[in-house]
């Protein structure tokens, strides 16, 4: 590696720095370490890790999503309820099927914005209250179940760390690395920078926001499948859609996302993940009550965009 | 200058016209379904509860003008009654004091934040808004601890009867208020700032703005504003609780953004925002008459907002 792309990768490299000290301080914190306490780092990142991602791709092609959260949490109530009592056969064909409904999702939101013309913070605000409706709709009481094959396929059996971990590998690999390389992803950047410059070279600007928005929505959607097979339940509440929303973009931020659109990619938010779970358990682990968890992750996040500002103007990026 | 100010005002007062349209249309279909509604005693009751909304409204609209956001805007309204009701056991003059210093407070951070430091306005209020969330969650068990009762001075003024029937206390606060607010907005120096800077940041630094001056005064009187809304709605409910002024979140921007403020910034006025909140409360009296399940009705709330708010933007451009 050369001096050029050693300088393009430092904002991943200092992630991946800052993530082995955290990590290795979180360690330090148990009384020992071993498979069952990797399982149990990579279940507490994988959804986040998963909704950063969605995130990410849609803040780089220069959107936002409020109401990512909120599709996770949707996804997250209708495979609790539908695949209750169901064969590991159902359970999967069932997860690909809310696959499929939460890239529409996404498409439709897209599509909404990209037609009506209204701003995306808007809109998915309003698709974020319209999704969680839908969600309590679906659950009215937190409650649900999985397969047990199932959930030990998505969050793998006790102390099997393996299967979470492959989760939060493949989509990179099947999904985004695809992206990355075709066309579209290189509209995704260019729209993402300037969307007029994109325009007049020939991007289609619409259809490329739509594509972007539902991949987005199919990270939720794998980031809600997700979570009921680690938790085996669903939990219908606006308030987790809401941090769940606030940690998405805290991870794409800190993973090198700029806001303004255009720039970063999809390594660093799934590492930014381990960041943003690591801080609050090392804090909680000193002994400060639980119920200020929220707060801990509001301030990450302010101080995590504030300093992720400043380090871009210092090093001349935009 | 005044060129594009007579453009932009042109654009508003057309559209003001398609907004009363709405308004009257969906105050007829509501008197249709609810033949109860169709009296003055509940265009009373409608403007009572539009107060609230009404004066987050107007703290939402300059932070938009000014090209920002403010979602924190909810926790400050609920955060304001909290403290005014606990602190109120020591009087109200007290309780009043620390709500005031509650919101001043808040909105400095929000607003020094996005001027000083040059934060994205959406993150650091969804941000603050979290920290918020945590603060009250600890606070009621810790150093909030005590009445969540609101004292009756506050529960006349946001829903006693002024004078005779369809006349209230929180109509008159919002008349008052909102009027101060107008006058600000169109015809101080201050107004003038907040459309300049919201137009073209770098324009108007270049032209010797503070800026961030501008933008800490606006997130300032946003959070004043949502204080007082958030006080007026926990006095109708009587009591407070952490969620009380949630519910009121995407109407502060729905509200502005249906009445035709620019999320963008620099274009739009509160006339507009008042017939948007005038429009979403008979909205949600209708959701009320209906009688459906908390689900149902902010899935419907959730999907008309985005209808509204794009029949706007439709008509608005083809004007």
């Amino acid at each position: 590696m050369n001096l050029v792309q050693l300088k393009r990768q430092s904002w991943n490299i200092g992630i991946i720095v800052l993530a082995l000290v955290l990590g290795l301080w979180r360690i330090n914190q148990l009384p020992q370490f071993g498979a069952y306490e990797a399982r149990t780092f990579v279940l507490g990142i994988l959804p986040i890790a998963l909704l950063s991602m969605g995130q990410a791709i849609i803040i780089i092609g220069g959107g936002i999503n409020l109401a990512i959260g909120a599709e996770a949490v949707l996804i997250n109530c209708l495979s609790a309820k539908f695949m209750l009592n169901t064969s590991f056969t159902t359970s999967v064909l069932l997860a690909v099927f809310f696959l499929v409904v939460a890239a529409a999702i996404g498409a439709l939101t897209g599509w909404i914005i990209s037609t009506s013309g209204i701003a995306d913070i808007v809109v998915t605000l309003a698709t974020s209250f319209l999704l969680v409706g839908v969600a309590m709709f679906v659950m009215p009481q937190p409650g649900g179940g999985v397969n047990q094959k199932f959930s030990d396929f998505v969050a793998g059996k006790d102390p099997n760390f393996i299967p979470p971990l492959i989760w939060l590998i493949l989509p990179l690999l099947i999904i985004w690395i695809p992206l990355y390389r075709s066309r579209l992803g290189i509209s995704m950047y260019a729209i993402g920078s300037n969307k007029d410059a994109a325009f007049l070279s020939g991007v289609n600007v619409n259809r490329t926001r739509i594509k972007l928005y539902a991949v987005g929505g199919l990270f939720a959607g794998l980031s809600g499948i997700v979570l009921t097979g680690i938790t085996l339940s669903s939990s219908p509440f606006a308030n987790i859609s809401n941090t769940a929303t606030l940690n998405a973009v805290a991870g794409a931020v800190l993973g090198g996302v700029s806001l303004a659109g255009g720039v970063g990619g999809l390594v660093g938010p799934a590492l930014a993940a381990l960041i943003l779970y690591f801080i609050p358990n090392i804090l909680l682990a000193y002994g400060i009550d639980p119920s200020y968890s929220q707060i801990i992750t509001g301030a990450l996040t302010i101080l995590v965009v504030l300093l992720g500002g400043f380090l871009r103007r210092r090093t001349g990026k935009k | 200058m005044s060129a594009i100010k007579s453009y932009a005002t042109t654009k508003v007062s057309k559209s003001i016209w398609a907004l009363t349209g709405i308004l009257i249309g969906l105050f007829l279909l509501t008197s249709f379904i609810d033949h109860y509604f169709f009296s003055i005693p509940s265009v009373g009751v409608t403007l009572q509860l539009a107060a609230p909304l009404g004066l987050m409204a107007a703290g939402q609209t300059i932070c938009m003008l000014t090209g920002g956001i403010d979602l924190s805007l909810a926790m400050i309204a609920t955060g304001a009654a909290f403290i005014l009701s606990v602190k109120s056991s020591s009087g109200l003059a007290s309780g009043l004091l620390w709500a005031t210093v509650f919101c001043l407070v808040v909105g400095s951070i929000n607003g020094l934040a996005v001027g000083l430091l040059g934060m994205n306005p959406l993150i650091m209020t969804l941000g603050m808004n979290a920290v918020l969330i945590g603060v009250f969650t600890v606070g009621v068990t810790t150093f909030l601890k005590g009445s969540s009762t609101m004292p009756d001075v506050i529960v006349t003024a946001s829903s006693g009867t002024f004078l005779f029937d369809p006349f209230s206390w929180p109509v008159v606060i919002w008349a008052v208020i909102g009027g101060i607010f107008l006058f600000m907005l169109n015809k101080t120096g201050l107004g003038r700032l907040i459309y300049a800077i919201g137009d073209n940041a770098q324009a108007a630094r270049l032209a010797g703005v503070k800026v961030w001056q501008v933008q800490w005064a606006t997130y300032v009187i946003c959070a004043l504003l949502g204080g007082i809304g958030g006080v007026l709605i926990g006095g109708q409910s009587g009591a407070v609780a952490i969620s009380l002024a949630n519910p009121f979140l995407l109407p502060s921007v729905a509200a502005v953004v249906i009445g035709g403020t620019s999320i963008m910034g620099g274009l739009g006025n509160y006339t507009g925002t008042i017939m948007g909140t005038l429009i979403l409360t008979v909205l949600s009296y209708l959701l009320a008459t209906i009688n459906s399940s908390e689900a149902v009705k902010q899935m419907i709330y959730g999907a008309i907002v985005l209808v509204l708010a794009w029949t706007y933007a439709k008509i608005s451009q083809n004007s």
